[in-house]
């Protein structure tokens, strides 16, 4: 069955302001697929237009390769999962599962049936008669997604429904998450403004900022090829020092950064000499000694924290520019501590550029 | 309660508060009742006989209304007449209710409301009498019905039940569109959708997820419609027809045309006491408690 979505050139507009500016975007069949952004870059708009709850001002939403232009939200092959979950409150937790069915006409022992199938598959298989007042955080979470797969959707839509977890009850249900988008096979639509969710469950992402989609791409290549300095910044925790181009040399170019004299990275997109562009090195790759063909930059230290397995370093370049620095362990000496001096060295594959100022 | 008060305002306003509080409540609310009870169990006497020989307590009073076929033909119809008033304004209501607690925009809503409110500034007399004139023979309502060719000629609304069920619910309105837009009003508006994302119609949508959550909110509209329906007096009386004279129509007359008082409080209370017992009814048999209401 194809459970494609494609956002067919969609542009949505709430009077003057532009929600989402055009957007052709094709999710596959079957994928794990994540919108990341703050709040407020339209990633909940976007999952309104999918199920229907809005309709775009321009172009089209295709499920399945069908058009959904018309087609009202309860008929559409999505279901979605709400940040507040908003179960029924008046229901018990099999009425709750059975509401879609019962929509559809279903029997009373054919719903009788899904309902104890789903809620073995949540592991809930005692609680159909409870009230949902009687459950408890994570348990309404496997609630709420069994009601939403109860409908059979080819979509499922997911709008941050971890947000309200504690810590150690949203890394199992990411696990799980995963584990029944794999069994059931159907398209998940995931909206976080949550990194760590976006990046351990998706097959790929899609990072927004103020209406615009800024890349497309799988965790590992949004991490280590941002296209903006949007995502640069946004995606895992980056180091931005801004300059000027000063030499384009095939891929790699040189900044010339004021005082921390320049720099060398790798070039992402068509660079030119005379651009302000912003050098991106993210804190784990920074070392102490400097190996043949490292740049270097001096820091003072500002700030040493240990976190077990690592260390970050706070620190200060002559520009008076803050510096995030995580190193192992094994790397802590007494020459580390606040005031000292500091050589930072990396690898010019390790450094992006990017054209224009950082944007954080 | 008098120590709150107390530690709030001292002894000396508090005695005040509370003795104020005493006074209104049983020099206007409990004594006048209790006066009304008294005054239906005995007969009704010459000045010269009260507190003679005569002057007994007895039921007959009470008796008199179901010894009377017309009176008694009268009750009920005032009853069934206030359920149908009720259920009506239910269902003016609700979509207006619905539409102000969730569709309107905040703007919009406000507007509305003072819309809304606004005719009730004015005397409920002058209000009735206004749908006298618009549902009169030669009215207005007449004329742009028969100007728009829907009838061929003009239709007596003033006589029958019409042009009181139609006042009474004009006039009741507010007091069910309140309570139900409170209560719609506090329901997550992602229910709806929620509902609406697994396949439900605007109707199941309402049944099952918006009804069940407005379900306090409708029983006190509802009490208090049929409540002021029942007791109604001046839609009745300006509106009605001799063939719709309303309960309370008869209690006027007892108390003021016939000079009967005692016959007219047995009859008030009886009123009274089939109303509140309907409504506990009403209340079992869709499961709303006491509770419920007053939140």
């Amino acid at each position: 069955m194809d459970s494609s979505v494609h956002l067919d050139n969609t542009v949505m507009q709430f009077g003057d302001f532009t929600a989402i500016q055009k957007t052709d975007l094709k999710i596959e069949s079957g994928e794990f697929f994540s919108f990341l952004g703050p709040s407020g870059c339209g990633k909940t708009t976007i999952l309104n237009m999918i199920s229907g709850f809005l309709d775009p001002t321009q172009g089209d939403v295709k499920i399945g390769g069908q058009s959904m232009r018309g087609v009202p939200a309860n008929k559409r092959p999505t279901s979605m999962i709400f940040q507040n979950l908003a179960l029924f409150p008046l229901m018990t937790v099999s009425e709750n599962i059975e509401f879609g069915l019962e929509v559809r006409g279903v029997s009373r022992s054919e719903r009788k049936k899904a309902s104890n199938r789903l809620l073995e598959l949540v592991a809930l298989e005692d609680s159909g008669t409870k009230k949902i007042a009687e459950l408890s955080g994570g348990q309404k979470q496997r609630i709420a997604i069994a009601r939403a797969l109860a409908v059979e959707p080819q979509v499922l839509l997911l709008d941050e429904p971890l947000s309200a977890l504690d810590l150690k009850l949203r890394q199992h249900m990411r696990t799980e998450l995963k584990a029944i988008q794999r069994k059931t096979g159907i398209t998940f639509i995931y909206i976080t403004h949550d990194q760590g969710e976006a990046l351990t469950m998706s097959d790929r992402v899609a990072v927004m900022s103020a209406g615009q989609i800024q890349q497309v791409a799988d965790p590992i290549t949004l991490y280590r090829d941002p296209h903006t300095a949007f995502v640069a910044s946004f995606v895992g925790e980056n180091n931005g020092v801004s300059g000027k181009i000063i030499e384009v040399n095939s891929a790699f170019v040189t900044l010339d950064c004021g005082p921390l004299g320049k720099l060398v990275g790798r070039a992402q997109g068509n660079l030119s000499v005379g651009q302000t562009a912003t050098l991106f090195i993210r804190p784990e790759h920074f070392r102490l000694q400097a190996e043949d063909g490292m740049h270097s930059l001096q820091a003072e230290i500002q700030e040493v924290n240990f976190e077990g397995a690592y260390l970050t370093l706070n620190a200060n370049t002559p520009a008076n520019q803050a510096l995030s620095i995580q190193l192992g362990t094994h790397q802590f000496s007494d020459a580390l501590k606040k005031g000292a001096p500091v050589s930072l060295s990396y690898r010019e594959q390790d450094a992006i550029v990017i054209v224009g100022a950082d944007h954080v | 309660m008098f120590s709150q008060l107390k530690a709030r305002f001292g002894s000396g306003l508090a005695v005040g508060i509370i003795g104020m509080i005493a006074i209104w409540l049983i020099g206007l609310v409990i004594l006048p009742q209790l006066l009304m009870v008294d005054y239906s169990f005995r007969p009704n006497l010459l000045p010269a006989d009260i507190g003679g020989p005569k002057d007994v307590y007895s039921l007959t009073n009470y008796e008199t209304l179901f010894n009377n076929l017309i009176h008694l033909k009268i009750f009920f119809k005032t009853i069934w007449s206030s359920v149908l008033v009720t259920s009506l304004t239910l269902i003016v209501s609700y979509p207006i209710a619905f539409y102000l607690a969730k569709v309107a925009t905040p703007q919009k809503a406000a507007l509305c409301l003072l819309l809304l409110i606004i005719p009730f500034w004015i005397n409920e007399i002058l209000r009735t009498f206004s749908w006298y004139i618009i549902l009169a023979y030669k009215g207005p309502l007449n004329a742009l019905l028969l100007g728009l060719g829907l009838i061929d000629r003009p239709i007596r609304f003033l006589s029958g039940d019409g042009g009181v069920l139609i006042g009474m619910v004009y006039a009741y309105i507010l007091f069910m569109i309140f309570p139900i837009y409170n209560a719609i009003e506090s329901l997550d508006t992602n229910q709806i959708k929620a509902a609406r994302n697994l396949g439900a119609g605007w109707i199941r949508t309402h049944w099952r997820v918006v009804i069940p959550h407005a379900k306090p909110g409708i029983a006190t509209g509802c009490i208090m419609t049929f409540m002021l329906a029942a007791g109604s007096y001046a839609v009745p009386a300006l509106l009605g027809s001799p063939g719709s004279r309303w309960f309370t129509q008869i209690i006027y007359n007892w108390f003021f045309e016939g000079g009967d008082w005692n016959q007219g409080a047995a009859y008030a209370f009886l009123l009274l006491i089939i109303c509140i017992g309907f409504i506990a009814l009403v209340m079992r048999i869709f499961k709303v408690g006491l509770g419920d209401i007053a939140k």
